[in-house]
Order: C-alpha cells, then structure tokens, then sequence
C-alpha cells in the first residue's frame, strides 16, 4: 500500500472541503467529550459509592426484656465473627443520650415519655461491606433481638440505602449512554456525508482512476483515511477537553464543595483517553465506510 | 488484439447501438473507426473498455473474453489499454507530472520508477519543461498531449483515442496525430474514433466506417468518405 500517497491525497482533500471537515471534527469531538464526560462521572460515582459502603454498618436492637448476660452472650457471638472489623454495645442510656442530642432544641417531647423506651443495641463495621446483607441475616432468628416476622424491623443494614443510590446512578448513566448514543449517530451521519461531499468533489479523479486500472481499494483507500483522520482528529481534541476537564473542573470542585462524592483520582485517565481515541477513530472509519458503500460504485 | 464476434448493444428503451458485428483488429495495427455522432463509435470503445456488456455476442481483446472476465479483473484489463478522450481528461487540480505519474501509481509502481519514467515519456510528447504546470495553464493541445503521455506511460499494448483531435485546431491535431503515429510505430495498436476527414484521407490507414450501428465500410488504406 502506498500510504504516503494515500495520506497525502486524504489531507488534501481535507483542507480543500475544510468547512465540512471543521464541522465534522467538531461533532466527533462533542460526542466523545461527551462520552468521556459520562466515563468521569461514573468512576466517581463508582468511588463515592465504594466511600459509602464502607461506612456502612449493621445495627441489631436488642429486646428490652433480654438479660444482661444474654446480651453479653450476644457481644461475644459478633465479636467472634470474623467479617466483623469492630463492635460498640449502645446502652439504652446512650440511645437516649443521643436522640437528646439529636433533637437539640426540641428537647420537650421527650419530656411526653415515660421512662426509657429505646432498645439497647449493638453497632458493627465490616471489613468487606459486601457481606452486609448476609452478616444482617444472621441475627434474624435470633430470639433477644427485637425482630417482628418476616420484617427484621431489628436489624438495621445500610444496604439498602446504597441500593437505592446505585438505581440512582444506573438510571442517570443509561440516560448519559442515550446522549451518547444519539451524538454517536449525529457524528457517523456528518462524517459519512462529508466523505459523500468528498467523493462528489472528486468524482472525475475517480472515474479517471478507474480508466487508468485503479483497483477498487487504491480508490477507497483515501476517502477511508479521510474519514479515519477526522475522527482521529476530533478525538484528540476530546481527549484534551477531557484532561483538562479531570484536572481542572473536578479539582477545583472537590476542594470548594468537598461533600460531593467526587474525586479526580477515582478516573483511570489512561483508559479513558485511549477509549475515546478509538472511539473517535471508529467513528471515522464507520462514517467514511458507509458513505463508499452508498455513493462510491465501483 | 480486438475481436468482435456478432457483437450487438441495444440500450434500453430499444436504442441500438451496435447491431452484429464482427472486426478482427490486428496487433500492430493503427486503425480508424468514422462515422457520424451516434453512429455507434462510442459504443464501440466503451464496450473495449468494459464499461457495460454487449447485449449479444463476445469480445476478445488482447487474447481475453471480456464476459468471462471478472470484475475484480477489470482494473488490471484495463492498466492495458491506454485511453485519450476529446475532453483530456486530466485531474485540474494536479500538475502534469501528477497526472501521468497517477497512471503509474495505481499500477503499485515504486516512487523511484515513477520519478524516472515521467520526465521521460513528458520529455517525448514535448512537455518537458510544463511539468510543474497545472492543465489549465496549458494550451488545448498541449493537455492532450499530456493526456497521450499518460495513456502510454504504461507501454500499454492497445491505445484507444475517442476524437483525440475533435476539440484541437488542425495545425495542433497533426502534432498529436504525429505522436500517435510514433506511438503505432512501436508496435503498440492504435485505435482511433475521429470526424477528421482530412487527417483519415492522409494517413492512408485502415478505416472502419460505422453507421446506425452497423459496419458500412471496412478497408485498409482507406479514405473517410
């Protein structure tokens, strides 16, 4: 293959229909920021998701009728387990203590209470959070804690609170996919029209290099490069947009609002950039593929 | 080197093009295919070409039946024939070098080949110093010229000219007609669809006259009539 001619014909024709080419570089490049946008948030999200499972804890409320010994028992059953990293017993003196503190200003309505009606119980941190659900399951037979049938309303695990912030992040991420998806399609459509604008200009110099015996792919050949190097062009810029975004925006966003669950170190940036590289190139050679078969007959 | 055996085209809404017929062309022949505009000299030439099938009958060119080749054979059957049209035919936007050199590329000839041969066949046709020149800076007869360089720059064994003189003033067409000539006399046959009566009467070559179609004439050192 004679790739210096190949390359040197697709850059001309580059720069000759450069509007066209401008417009369709520009759109690779919004797609694939776009693309690279999303991948950001989801590795962020995938961190701050990790963050909160491992502050989750598993909490049993113990009957107010069990002994202390049975609830001393019960201490040394969970500190024998071993998935369990740490243990707090919270007497029922502490849990009023706290709601006290909880309620600060408000403090009266506990005032309407007849003694203490809070359980005593025992808080645990695991060493893997994804074992949460099945170490809360142990304790759901168990006949000092305060479990009605069927609803276990006296362990409390915070698994289903991060289940509901991964539905949360799933839905957005199918809905950023979607956005990609419809700038994917936009950028596959302008780019094959391009190279359609490319092979009208040129359809003399291609009827001319079938009469001098110009094999059907030294024809294609330089449309296809020109499709792949406007891709390639258009992913580079959104590779840089996508760096600078890392570097810059997220930063700036964790040291002024550091209660959001972002952090600039959550991205493998490496792959990112390489997918939208090939993202971006991909989109090129799909563009400029579709556009031979339609116009370019051989 | 060409052989049509009862060759006929029709076009679609029943437009004859060629009706039944037979040339034998020899290899080294310079031969003259006349006839008035949709006389079928078209039809001819693109049917060496492969540009479309004839509804009837084979052709043969260079010992190949053309309905038997492939299309994936198309280019290579084509690399040996080398065409000349009344409208030149060059890439505007590349320099005359450029364009005799593009017949050599797509050949897969290597750069060094290509660097050589240019300069030689440009140097032959009288062109050597407009290498650098866009068509549109040269004269009619020069771009023909050029188009000529490029059509034999392969060393094709057949060249085939559609009105090579038709848009050419008569002192420019002898030059090209000369070059042709030169050409023939290497060996390579050459087949020319003209208008030009004068040029056909001097030359004194084969004439093959068509008309609706139809062969009306065929002799050696024939006149055009």
């Amino acid at each position: 293959m004679q790739f210096k001619f190949f390359f040197n014909e697709a850059v001309n024709s580059l720069v000759r229909n450069w509007v066209m080419s401008v417009a369709a570089i520009v759109t690779v490049l919004v797609s694939m920021f776009v693309m690279g946008l999303g991948m950001i948030l989801f590795f962020n999200f995938q961190h701050a998701i990790g963050e909160l499972r491992n502050k989750l804890e598993v909490e049993v409320f113990i009957k107010n009728t069990a002994s202390p010994d049975q609830i001393e028992e019960l201490g040394d059953e969970i500190r024998a387990m071993p998935e369990i990293k740490q243990v707090i017993f919270v007497s029922k003196e502490e849990a009023l203590a706290r709601l006290r503190k909880n309620l600060e200003g408000h403090e009266d309505v506990l005032d309407a209470l007849s003694g203490n009606p809070l359980p005593p119980s025992y808080e645990m941190t695991l060493r893997d959070p994804n074992q949460i659900e099945e170490v809360a399951s142990r304790f759901y037979e168990n006949p000092i804690i305060d479990n009605s049938p069927g609803k276990h309303d006296g362990v409390k695990s915070g698994g289903e609170t991060s289940d509901r912030v991964l539905r949360v992040t799933s839905l957005f991420l199918i809905g950023g996919a979607g956005f990609v998806f419809l700038l994917t399609v936009a950028s596959v459509l302008l780019i094959s029209n391009t190279t359609r604008l490319s092979i009208f200009a040129r359809r003399r110099e291609v009827e001319i290099m079938r009469l001098v015996g110009a094999t059907n792919w030294f024809i294609r050949w330089p449309f296809v490069m020109e499709g792949v190097f406007t891709g390639m062009a258009g992913a580079a810029g959104a590779a840089m947009l996508v760096l600078i975004t890392n570097r810059f925006i997220i930063e700036s966003v964790v040291n002024k609002m550091p209660f959001l669950p972002f952090n600039a170190e959550a991205v493998p940036l490496f792959w990112l950039v390489l997918a939208v590289i090939v993202g971006g190139t991909m989109l090129g050679s799909v563009g400029s593929g579709l556009a031979l078969r339609r116009f370019l007959k051989i | 080197m060409i052989r049509f055996e009862n060759v006929s085209k029709v076009y679609d809404p029943n437009i004859i093009g060629l009706e039944d017929v037979n040339i034998h062309i020899e290899r080294g022949e310079f031969c003259f295919l006349v006839g008035h505009s949709g006389s079928g000299k078209s039809t001819f030439i693109r049917l060496l070409l492969k540009e479309f099938e004839p509804t009837e009958g084979t052709i043969t060119v260079a010992g190949r039946n053309l309905q038997r080749m492939r299309r994936s054979a198309l280019p290579y059957h084509r690399r040996n024939l080398g065409c000349v049209f009344q409208d030149f035919k060059l890439l505007p936007n590349k320099t005359v070098a450029d364009n005799v050199a593009y017949a050599l590329r797509v050949t897969g000839q290597p750069v060094r080949a290509i660097r050589r041969k240019v300069p030689e066949i440009l140097n032959l046709v009288g062109l050597g110093d407009k290498m650098n020149n866009l068509p549109d800076e040269l004269s009619a007869g020069e771009q023909q010229r050029v188009s000529v360089a490029r059509a034999f720059v392969n060393h094709p064994s057949l060249l085939i000219a559609d009105e090579p003189t038709g848009n050419l003033d008569p002192d420019t067409s002898v030059g090209i007609m000369q070059l042709l000539y030169r050409i023939n006399r290497t060996g390579t046959t050459v087949l020319m669809a003209t208008h030009d009566r004068e040029m056909v009467d001097k030359m004194r070559k084969r004439v093959i006259a068509l008309e609706d179609g139809k062969v009306i004439r065929d002799e050696d050192k024939g006149l055009y009539r």
